[in-house]
């Protein structure tokens, strides 16, 4: 898409809708701050071998439950896929 | 949209839809080398794959290509055609090409949910390579269109065929009803209340009664049986014969007066049949409602039989209802009842190994649904009335699922009913004894740890379950379908539970499966909603319309010789004055034997020709 | 949009689970025009977030998007979702109102075309409850890939404004100062289908759920199981182990005066067999536990897929559960008394514990509508035996989970019945 305006930002007031809805950006914008650190986190974790969630929260430092989650949600949008099984857990790895 | 873009009959050009089914098919077929496989196949153009093909998005690729004007021809891989076939032909329908330019190939049911890995994905290349062949021969149909009656028939008086009857008349259409007995009610005239309620079974039924009398679109034939049947939706022919009442019905239907409930009878129409007659009536839908019969306790089976103090729930009832009132304790023919055994599930959830099999090897494996409530009602009734009367009830799973019926386990225990579960290998026995009690009865008891009880007891009441009525003359002369337990078949369990696979002919109450009264009146009415629909297609515009998928005679090269005529199972093929050889298309299901019998090849089936199958077993062969 | 300030129906169907749309189907098979109305973004309710279903295990997605398909694409029925109902009055015989608000999707349904392209652009991530909170989604989304319409909708109480989507939008459909617009529907007859959500489990602390990592709501375990769900496959959601040990809490929620839940739920006996059988089968080395106070297997061949079930192995405990607790290695410890066997108070620990909670109606139709309820707040049958779907308003009908547990066959079944219901209603005006 070219950068000419679109009607939905073009005819609406930006300006005045972000000083309406202040705080859920603010709330969106911290939230995604902290997001894209841990995705970082996990892409770098994964630039090597395929790994299993404990040995993922083992090398970002976090919690277990909390890394699982962000591997499905990257799994969901094709970032993570899913590799071989360790044990009674799997491996992931970032698709190409 | 010109019809030269789309080009219905030009060169086939196709597209090939694959789904995933979510996973169900894309776990075990590698469904983007299908889609890669056959593009090769001479007449593909477009080949796909989508995650649900079913869903909007899945739906709108076909619409988008045809639109375009570069697809003629489609081909679905997916679930079973059963589920799917309407949902894709419509797709087709909404794009304005011809829904029967369509082919399915099953790489669900047929494959992924067989087979895994690389065999499931050549399955899956050979079964859509064989439809997209299919599809390259196909030719725009229409749909068979048949002149349709406004009248429907509901066989059975119970309360389902009665709310059914209500229901149908309401909407406009006329209505038989045809009861086999001279009463209406069915088996709920033989209760008194009636669970979650409390409300009199009489009163229900006679609300019912009465409307049906009201109506004067329903007429009634009561002691009449269908005795003779042809024709196809819209327009089947049924010969209904009415017999004058014997013997015992006789005795009842003078036992009761006409136009009044009689107890434990039923309601007794005016104009019981004094002659045995016969009419023939044309009706465009059929409501069963034929009901259930109960079980019958076997010789020796907890005692029935061999005890007259061991009685079904249903004779109880009507003993409860003749007892004499509040003396503390029950008395039956002057003999107090101190205690009764209840005794849950008999001739219900049978297990094979542990219970005993019928001469065809038969079981009831089924729980019967109502049986539970039933007897807590009854047992409560008695703990009201007769506070000196003990009930033990012996159970195995207590079945109080429905609205308010949970109650009735509650109250039953705060009442001091005492229970006791039994595994069924392990059985309640029930003994004869001399002493202060005329029978016996030993558990073991799972809620005791598996102590071993037993108790003295006056009474033994078993809680009978519901069998499928034999109306074997019916499933015959039909063909209906019947299901491992007996009752008839709907055509899916799930989906469409009041319709059964013969177009027509639906399914209201405990013919189709146990219920209780509030379920069969909301089977009733939904059935009746589907009749009504049917009815308003066909009312609307004058007739319906059937698949395409008939014989058809080629009158080039039919000689007359009517070995199809014979063949025929349905009857559907006549000769014309010309000596040709005619298909009633209504009745023809497009079996295809007159197809095998004709010596050369006059006849072949619309959609599904020989030239279909031989183009689909080349590619076969080839993939 | 102004079309929308007033819009006549034949009828009006309050909600679209499967209750909703099958009385709307067979009303608009009647030849009467019908609006559906759904306060959620999709049609499909709780069926078209299932796994698969007792006791045929056919697909929930395979055989549910048949129908929603169908009364999205019916000549005679017009769906309205993402709509919050303020108020449904019956004003004179021939005459029900509606008042709706059409709540903002900051999306012109008009031009959206369901690319989808605004989801992945977009930078945030939310956690997504159609998935039981195990992954997440983004601030703009569809709700899942079976959703109709496929129209996504954004969160704008997580949208950073950023602009991204409106900037992929491939048909500038974003509209992010979209509004909340008032309309009405005025219809002759209503079908009241609002169904049903899980009861909560704040009552009753001592199971552990929302604490305990690997306690999970049987819907949760409904997506765990789906061929779309959050992992693709069963796995503990603590640390992703396959789990080697499951177990069921039944009545969970259900049968108890103490959570002002007396009622049996209907459903979560049969729905836990379910689960069990497609656990065993995803993990045939699981062990699978039911911990239970009766079986309640009534429906059509529903005996036989629990003796089915028992036949796999899967073991089946009458007992009570008092409390589940943290055990070793991220398990759940149950307590319970056992009433069978030796009896007494046993412990147990499992990889993962599902509670199968009980069903509690979704509306509470106080200030909105004056459709009588019962005791349990399900909407209230006047004539329970012979007519179930009536209500006390005239021409007012139920059907489904709003009308008081029930599973799917049940549900459509009433809802055919309401809709006989309500096309006599309608002949008898004229
Ligand atoms: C002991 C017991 C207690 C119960 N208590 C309760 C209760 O408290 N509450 C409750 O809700 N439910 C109760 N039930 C269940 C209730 O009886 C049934 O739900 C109800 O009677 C089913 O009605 P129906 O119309 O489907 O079948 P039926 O009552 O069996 O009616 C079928 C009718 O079809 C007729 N028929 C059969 N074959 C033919 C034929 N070939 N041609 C013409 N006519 C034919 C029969 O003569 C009969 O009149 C109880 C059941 C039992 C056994
Ligand atoms: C974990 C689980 C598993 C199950 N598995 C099975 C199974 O395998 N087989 C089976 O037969 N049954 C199963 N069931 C039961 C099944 O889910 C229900 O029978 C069925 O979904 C009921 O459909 P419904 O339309 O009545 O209600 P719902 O599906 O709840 O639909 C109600 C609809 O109304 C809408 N709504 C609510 N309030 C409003 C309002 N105020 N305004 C507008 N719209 C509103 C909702 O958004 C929703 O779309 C299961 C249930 C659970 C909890
Ligand atoms: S309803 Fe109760 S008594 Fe009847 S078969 Fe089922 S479990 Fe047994
Ligand atoms: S990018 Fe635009 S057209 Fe595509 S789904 Fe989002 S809003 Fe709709
Ligand atoms: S269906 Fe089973 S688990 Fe659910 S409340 Fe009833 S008895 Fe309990």
């Amino acid at each position: 898409m070219s950068e000419e305006k679109k009607q939905s930002t073009a005819t609406t007031d930006m300006k005045k809708l972000r000083q309406e809805r202040k705080e859920y950006i603010s709330g969106a914008r911290d939230k995604m701050k902290g997001q894209n650190k841990i995705i970082k986190a996990l892409k770098e974790a994964l630039s090597g071998d395929p790994k299993t969630i404990p040995e993922l929260a083992e090398i970002m430092g976090m919690k277990t439950d909390t890394v699982l989650m962000y591997v499905s949600t990257l799994k969901r949008y094709g970032i993570i896929g899913e590799g071989p099984k360790d044990g009674d857990y799997f491996k992931y790895e970032l698709t190409k | 949209m010109s019809e030269t873009k789309k080009d219905e009959s030009g060169e086939a050009r196709v597209g090939v839809y694959i789904c995933h089914c979510g996973g169900n098919i894309s776990d075990h077929v590698d469904v983007e080398k299908v889609a890669e496989a056959v593009k090769g196949i001479p007449g593909v153009v477009v080949s796909h794959t989508e995650m649900f093909m079913c869903s909007d998005p899945g739906q709108e690729l076909i619409q988008k290509d045809i639109e375009s004007g570069s697809i003629n021809r489609v081909v679905v891989a997916s679930c079973a055609p059963s589920l799917h076939e309407t949902t894709f032909r419509g797709a087709i329908s909404r794009a304005d090409m011809n829904p029967y330019l369509y082919e399915h190939a099953n790489i669900r049911e047929q494959d992924s949910w067989v087979h895994h890995g690389d065999p499931a994905t050549a399955k899956a290349i050979t079964l859509v390579a064989a439809a997209i062949s299919k599809s390259r021969g196909l030719e725009p149909l229409e749909p068979i269109r048949v002149d349709a009656a406004n009248h429907t028939t509901v066989i059975g008086g119970g309360v389902a065929g009665l709310r059914a009857a209500v229901d149908l008349a309401k909407s406009g259409l006329k209505v038989a009803l045809i009861e086999k007995t001279p009463f209406l009610g069915g088996n709920a005239s033989q209760l008194d209340k009636v669970f979650p309620t409390g409300e009199k079974a009489a009163d229900l039924i006679a609300y019912l009664t009465s409307a049906v009398i009201k109506d004067p679109n329903i007429s009634v034939y009561t002691c009449a049986e269908i005795t003779g049947f042809e024709g196809y939706i819209g327009n089947f022919n049924i010969t209904v014969s009415s017999k004058a009442p014997q013997g015992d019905m006789l005795h009842q239907v003078q036992a009761a007066t006409a136009g009044k409930f009689q107890p434990f009878g039923g309601f007794l129409p005016k104009g019981i049949p004094e002659t045995d007659t016969e009419e023939t009536l044309t009706t465009g839908v059929i409501v069963f409602a034929t009901g259930f019969k109960l079980y019958e306790p076997r010789t020796g089976e907890f005692g029935y039989g061999d005890n007259k103090e061991v009685v079904t729930l249903r004779q109880f009832i009507r003993i409860m209802d003749e007892a004499v009132p509040g003396t503390g304790t029950m008395k039956i023919d002057g003999r107090p009842i101190r205690r009764i055994a209840m005794i849950h599930c008999v001739g219900s959830r049978q297990i094979p190994g542990i219970h005993e099999a019928d001469a065809d090897d038969y079981m009831n494996e089924y729980c019967s649904r109502t049986c539970c409530t039933a007897t807590l009602q009854a047992a409560l009734e008695i703990r009201d009335k007769y506070p000196k009367t003990q009930v033990l009830d012996y159970y195995r799973d207590i079945r109080t699922y429905g609205h308010n019926q949970e109650d009735y386990y509650t109250q039953a225990s705060e009442k001091n009913v005492l229970f006791f579960r039994y595994e069924p290998e392990d059985s309640p026995v029930i003994t004869k004894t001399v002493g202060e009690f005329p029978l016996k009865v030993s558990v073991i008891d799972k809620l005791t740890f598996n102590e071993e009880v037993e108790a003295g007891v006056d009474l033994v009441v078993l809680a009978t379950g519901m069998e499928a009525k034999s109306i074997t003359n019916l499933v015959e002369m039909m063909k209906l379908p019947v299901g491992s337990d007996k009752f008839l078949q709907e055509v899916h369990p799930k989906l469409r539970p009041v319709e059964m696979a013969n177009g027509g002919i639906l399914l209201a109450g405990t013919c189709q499966a146990p219920m209780d009264i509030n379920e069969s009146c909301n089977a009733a009415q939904a059935a009746a909603a589907k009749a009504a629909a049917k009815a308003a297609a066909m009312l609307g515009k004058g007739y319906v319309e059937l698949d395409p998928f008939v014989a058809k005679v080629d009158p080039e090269k039919c000689k007359g010789s009517g070995e199809c005529i014979t063949e025929c199972p349905e009857k559907a093929i006549s000769m014309t004055a010309d000596n040709i050889a005619e298909v009633n298309p209504a009745l023809c299901t497009g079996c295809g034997m007159c197809v095998a019998v004709c010596s050369v090849n006059g006849i072949d089936i619309q959609g599904w020709g020989l030239k279909a199958y031989e183009d689909m077993v080349d590619a076969i062969v080839k993939f | 949009m102004k079309a929308k300030r007033d819009l006549q129906f034949d009828a009006i169907v309050i909600g679209g689970g499967i209750a909703g749309l099958q009385s709307a189907l067979d009303l608009g098979d009647q030849g009467y025009t019908v609006a559906v109305v759904d306060k959620d973004a999709t049609i499909g309710g709780k069926m078209i977030r299932l796994s698969k279903v007792f006791p045929t295990l056919d697909c929930a997605s395979c055989i549910t998007t048949p129908k929603m398909s169908s009364a999205a694409h019916h000549e005679n029925i017009t769906l309205f979702t993402y709509c919050t109902l303020n108020n449904l009055d019956r004003q004179t015989p021939d005459k029900v109102v509606a008042q709706l608000i059409q709540e903002a999707r900051y999306v012109d349904p008009e031009k959206c075309i369901g690319c989808r392209k605004c989801e992945y652009g977009c930078p945030v991530y939310v956690e997504d409850d159609e998935q039981g909170g195990f992954n997440m989604r983004k601030a703009i989304y569809i709700p899942f890939s079976n959703a109709i319409p496929q129209i996504p909708l954004l969160d704008v109480e997580n949208c950073s404004l950023c602009g991204k989507c409106a900037k992929v939008c491939p048909t500038d459909a974003i509209r992010y100062d979209m509004k909340p617009e008032e309309f009405s529907i005025t219809a002759k007859t209503a079908v009241l289908a609002t169904g049903f959500e899980l009861s909560s489990m704040e009552q009753k602390p001592q199971y552990g759920l929302d604490r305990l990592q690997n306690v999970v709501s049987s819907m949760q375990m409904e997506r765990l199981l789906a061929p779309h769900g959050p992992y693709n496959r069963v796995l503990r959601p603590s640390d992703g182990k396959e789990p080697d040990s499951i177990a069921y809490v039944q009545c969970a929620g259900s049968r108890d005066e103490s959570l002002g839940i007396p009622y049996c739920s209907r459903v979560c006996c049969m729905y836990a067999i379910k689960q069990a059988m497609l656990l065993s089968g995803a993990l045939p080395l699981a062990d699978i536990t039911i911990y239970y106070m009766d079986i309640r297997a009534f429906g059509k061949g529903y005996e036989q897929f629990y003796q089915n079930a028992k036949a796999m192995g899967i073991e089946f405990v009458k007992a009570k559960v008092a409390k589940i607790t943290q055990g070793e290695n991220q398990t759940a410890k149950l307590r319970y008394e056992d009433q069978e066997g030796n009896g007494g108070v046993m412990e147990r620990e499992h990889d993962l514990v599902i509670l199968s909670l009980g069903i509690v109606p979704q509306w509470d139709p106080e200030g909105i509508c004056s459709v009588g309820c019962g005791q349990d707040g399900f909407i209230k049958s006047i004539m329970p035996k012979i007519a179930p779907t009536v209500t006390n308003i005239d021409g007012v009908y139920t059907a489904g989970v709003a009308a008081g547990p029930k599973d799917i066959v049940d549900t459509i079944t009433e809802a055919g019945a309401a809709a006989m219901e309500a096309s006599n209603y309608m002949k008898s005006l004229a």
